[in-house]
């Protein structure tokens, strides 16, 4: 049955599929990009999930929300729950924990998640999410989209997938978070009315996310030795490194010394 | 229970670097980690530094690949004292297969561990076990009387790799 169930992606390797399967995931956040990334997970046959996330399923995310019915907006059902019936209806046999709460009401159960995904709102979210994997040594892999309107000129749709791995290039090292984007958004996040969010680019960030937890638990590649910043156009439909990357002088982080991990505590001078 | 170790990739491939020098008799080297326990309930350990154990600190044993002094121990011993963190025994094997530790070390090191539990009796402490991309960690938690085999030794960075306890 296993080998049947997983026989199409028997070319990630030999150990893969007990390396998809040991892995705990921690997925924060579970909406518009969330959903696709916990049913995703589930196809592939990760078993292990830590989810969070303190919202509630409503009308305004039903364009969007892959693991959500019109019933479940009605009855306002927790998008955890949501989530964990999307996993079991696949995977059955999976160990599925929700907090239906904000992760840092929860920080342990963060912790011991060998990959986390962040789908979360917002630049000063990110940040407090990527210190905290990096305080604990755990990969975050980003996801987010935004649309901006300037001038007379059509909507312009962006987005990025971000790897930021602890040792390595942080996403203020990437330039994707910067004081100037923290104070942009606390005035304004987005022009397009309130949190745009559509499902077709949420589908391609998400899916892209899971390709590259994949490839980190089971380096079927062999070629992830870098950071990953991948710039999406929502105008083009095309996912591209990000020429920041391209552009970097190869000098380490220096905003999360390696060294720095754990909790902080006082040390004598 | 489920008890998790985390290197970041620096860290490791510094010791790794380390236990592959030649010593001038020895036929492998040994080292001390140190870590932090993080959380009593998700019993996460973060390594975050190494000391090798000096070269004039080995006995000349035939018998066995490494043997070290009690200078050596006590030198691990005062460095748990100074960081206030657990120490763990390290070195590694260059045998094929998973990576377990021999009868000697497993006659052996425990003994070097209790010292180590002597003086850092609410640090985790333990035996860590390379080999070639993957390792083993035994790990003395703070009041327990035995070693549990930790599920998870994970090297964060690129490349990422996780070492899973091999199911019985």
């Amino acid at each position: 049955m296993t080998s049947d169930r997983f026989s199409r992606q028997s070319f990630l390797g030999e150990n893969s599929q007990p390396s998809i399967e040991q892995a705990v995931i921690g997925v924060v956040g579970l909406g518009g990009g969330g959903g696709h990334i916990v049913q995703q997970s589930a196809h592939v046959g990760f078993l292990h999930y830590r989810l969070f996330d303190r919202d509630s399923a409503d009308t305004s995310n039903l364009n969007r929300l892959v693991t959500a019915t019109e019933a479940d907006a009605e009855a306002e059902t927790l998008k955890t729950e949501l989530a964990r019936r999307r996993i079991l209806s696949i995977r059955s046999e999976a160990t599925v924990d929700v907090f239906p709460c904000r992760w840092q009401d929860n920080p342990e159960n963060l912790r011991g998640c060998d990959v986390v995904v962040g789908c979360v709102d917002g630049f000063a979210e990110r940040r407090e999410l990527e210190i905290a994997c990096r305080r604990y040594l755990i990969p975050l892999i980003d996801i987010g989209m935004d649309v901006h309107i300037v001038g007379d000129e059509p909507p312009r749709m962006g987005g990025q997938v971000i790897l930021s791995m602890p040792g390595a290039l942080c996403m203020t090292c990437l330039g994707f978070l910067n004081e100037a984007s923290l104070a942009r958004e606390a005035n304004r996040y987005g022009d397009a009315g309130p949190r745009p969010q559509v499902v077709w680019p949420n589908g391609v960030l998400a899916s892209t996310a899971v390709g590259l937890v994949v490839d980190l638990v089971t380096d079927w590649t062999r070629s992830m030795r870098g950071p990953v910043y991948l710039m999406y156009d929502g105008n083009s439909h095309t996912v591209t490194p990000h020429p920041r990357l391209v552009y970097h002088d190869g000098s380490p982080c220096t905003h999360f010394p390696v060294h720095q991990v754990g909790r902080p505590v006082f040390t004598n001078l | 229970m489920t008890v998790a170790i985390r290197f970041a990739r620096s860290l490791f491939d510094r010791i790794r670097a380390d236990l592959s020098r030649p010593h001038p008799f020895a036929a492998e080297r040994i080292g001390f980690a140190y870590g932090d326990l993080v959380d009593a309930g998700t019993r996460l350990i973060l390594m975050t530094a190494y000391e090798p154990v000096g070269d004039d600190d080995y006995i000349d044993d035939p018998m066995c690949g490494a043997r070290i002094d009690s200078q050596a121990i006590r030198t691990a011993m005062q460095g748990v004292l100074n960081r206030r963190q657990g120490a763990f025994h390290v070195h590694m094997h260059r045998w094929p297969g998973q990576p377990f530790l021999s009868k000697t070390d497993a006659a052996e090191i425990p003994d070097i561990v209790t010292g180590l539990r002597r003086v850092g009796t609410t640090f985790a402490n333990g035996i860590l076990l390379l080999h070639d991309i993957e390792c083993a960690g035994w790990v003395w938690l703070p009041g327990a009387e035995s070693p549990v085999e930790a599920d998870s030794v994970s090297v964060v960075g690129f490349p990422f790799h996780i070492s899973r306890r091999v199911q019985e």
